[in-house]
């Protein structure tokens, strides 16, 4: 088994978040998370704290790992300086390293995610873009929204926007130079071997469900991971 | 125009600790100027009630105090605060804000503590809300016997929350303040004898329940008084519309986060070395960890200092109850008197 704890150790957040856990509540009490998810802060520090591989292990593979909203109220609070919502963040990267997180639902979430907001900066300069937002993605946006897409050019335009063209603007085109930079800046500091690594681990799990997977959004995994769990 | 005054011991602080030092010492024939900074004797024990864990009247003792003061050999000033020490060849000297110096052989610091100021906890609303009360002014309502909430009125549920400035390092105090727990315990008793139907909730991380008969007294306010405990500590406190006070906790015990709504929310308030004691120590070079003051060694001269004939007792050192800082009273006067015997 792999040494999780040592791996986690090594990252600085966990050097600054785990101190020494006397499990007063007082994170989880003041969490938005807890309140509503099956997430407890406190169990964070408390399982990291006993060291245990096996019990790490099981924490990378939870769904429990990815409810934090990273609000750190619980940096704010804790008597003891712990910091479970930094605890949260090593214990996130470490679970995409190791290809756990294709383990839970909200795991492979990070295949969507991927898809969605990386690729967007990488393609068109911007997180998020109007043109991913699809409707049928977004049902919260409700039919006016649908509307809107299917004719976002005119509508940009009449709102003032600098739609998909050159020159100042919002939803202006992100020229070739900028999108090369953006690029280069994720090839340089790992951001690509990163989502290559989030992608291999998601085919490989795409492939032990029997789902289908493409580069696209529409991939049957991609609408799997984007949806599943998703009214709960 | 300057007085002198000449004097075998001075002792700083007229709490329990300066005035039980003080009659021992004067007792044994020697020439005891004991000084209090505030107008009255007794110094924290002034602000309570009762006792823990035996329900003793704080009354009686400053009563008892008062007659302990009248024994020969000792002169008691109260309103006078020491201002400075410091050796000179054989003696200490020590001076007033009345302008007074005091010329000692010896001097012993019973300087105290002060209680932690609940305004530095800005997330329990101390200050802000009404019915966020310290307990302090929880004894200043049973002294007064009427216990009221924050719409001005009997409360039907409340909150005790201990640990407020100890155990937590966001305030810089990461000790135990030893006598908020089996405080706590005792509220819970008072509350449910003056109203037996009020819900009482006691907050806490731990329960340290290390004195005599404080298991005992806990056990009774479960059994007998039915007073709840719930393993957490608070971490909000919020005014609701019909101006209550809502409060977040885990349950950490059932491992499950909650809500609870109470008319008032008693913060049981820690101890913290008192400006006195900080101030003479930082002077002496004697200032310990959280500025009490440090003695010489722990467990072998616990009432020394670095500085022969500067002797130290008490809650100036660290947290003590009632009995503990009596009790180190009684031992700093046979210290001071092998000090004065050249016995050590």
């Amino acid at each position: 088994m792999i040494d999780y704890f040592e791996r986690l150790s090594r990252d600085v957040r966990v050097k600054e978040g785990l101190k020494a856990c006397m499990n007063c509540g007082i994170c989880t009490a003041i969490c938005p998370a807890a309140e509503f998810f099956p997430y407890n802060p406190k169990e964070i520090c408390n399982i990291l704290q006993t060291k245990d591989n096996k019990k790490i292990e099981a924490l990378l593979k939870n769904e429990t790992i990815w409810y934090c909203g990273q609000c750190m109220s619980c940096k704010a609070r804790c008597p003891r300086e712990n910091v479970p919502g930094m605890l949260i963040s090593a214990l996130r990267k470490l679970s995409q390293e190791t290809g756990l997180f294709v383990e839970s639902s909200k795991g492979r979430q990070q295949y969507a995610i991927s898809k969605t907001i990386a690729e967007s900066i990488l393609k068109s300069g911007y997180c998020v873009h109007a043109e991913n937002v699809k409707p049928e993605l977004h049902p919260e946006q409700g039919t006016v929204w649908n509307w809107y897409y299917n004719n976002l050019e005119e509508i940009a335009d009449r709102l003032g926007a600098n739609y998909k063209k050159h020159g100042p603007g919002s939803l202006r085109l992100i020229g070739k130079k900028n999108l090369d930079e953006i690029n280069a800046i994720f090839e340089v500091t790992g951001g690509k071997k990163f989502l290559e690594t989030i992608h291999s681990y998601s085919t490989k799990k795409a492939q032990e469900m029997n789902l289908e997977i493409d580069d696209s959004l529409n991939s049957p995994y991609f609408i799997k991971t984007y949806t599943e769990d998703s009214d709960q | 125009m300057e007085k002198i005054i000449y004097t075998d011991i001075a002792v700083i602080g007229a709490g329990p600790t300066g005035i039980v030092a003080a009659y021992n010492l004067a007792r044994l024939g020697y020439k005891v100027s004991l000084f209090e900074k505030e107008e009255s004797l007794g110094g924290n024990i002034l602000k309570t009630y009762k006792l823990f864990p035996n329900f003793q009247s704080s009354n009686e003792l400053l009563q008892l105090f008062g007659e302990m003061i009248v024994v020969n050999n000792l002169s008691l000033q109260t309103g006078v605060t020491v201002t400075n020490i410091r050796k000179d060849n054989n003696h200490w000297i020590s001076t007033t804000n009345k302008g007074e110096t005091i010329v000692s052989k010896a001097v012993l610091m019973a300087t105290g503590f002060k209680p932690f100021d609940a305004h530095y906890k800005e997330e329990y609303g101390y200050g802000i809300y009404n019915g966020v009360i310290t307990s302090l002014e929880f004894e200043k309502m049973l002294k007064c016997g009427e216990i009221y909430g924050s719409n001005g009125i009997t409360p039907e549920k409340i909150a005790i929350l201990n640990c407020v400035g100890s155990r937590d390092a966001k305030v810089g105090n990461n000790y135990c303040s030893r006598v908020c727990c089996i405080n706590a315990v005792k509220f819970g008793i008072e509350i449910k004898e003056i109203l037996p139907k009020a819900e009482v909730y006691c907050f806490y991380m731990d329960l340290r329940m290390t004195g005599q008969f404080y298991e005992e007294l806990y056990r009774k306010s479960q059994q007998e008084y039915g007073v709840n405990y719930i393993r957490g500590k608070i971490s909000e406190a919020s005014q609701t519309a019909d101006n209550r006070i809502q409060l977040k906790a885990e349950d950490t015990l059932l491992r499950l986060p909650i809500k609870m709504t109470v008319d008032l929310l008693i913060l049981m308030i820690g101890i913290e070395a008192s400006e006195s004691t900080k101030e003479l120590s930082a002077q002496t070079g004697i200032m310990g960890e959280y500025g009490f003051a440090k003695s010489h060694s722990l467990l072998k001269a616990d009432n020394h200092t670095i500085h022969p004939g500067l002797f130290i007792a008490g809650t100036c050192k660290r947290p003590f109850t009632y009995p503990e800082t009596v009790a180190d009273a009684r031992a700093a006067v046979v210290e001071i008197q092998h000090y004065l015997e050249n016995k050590t």
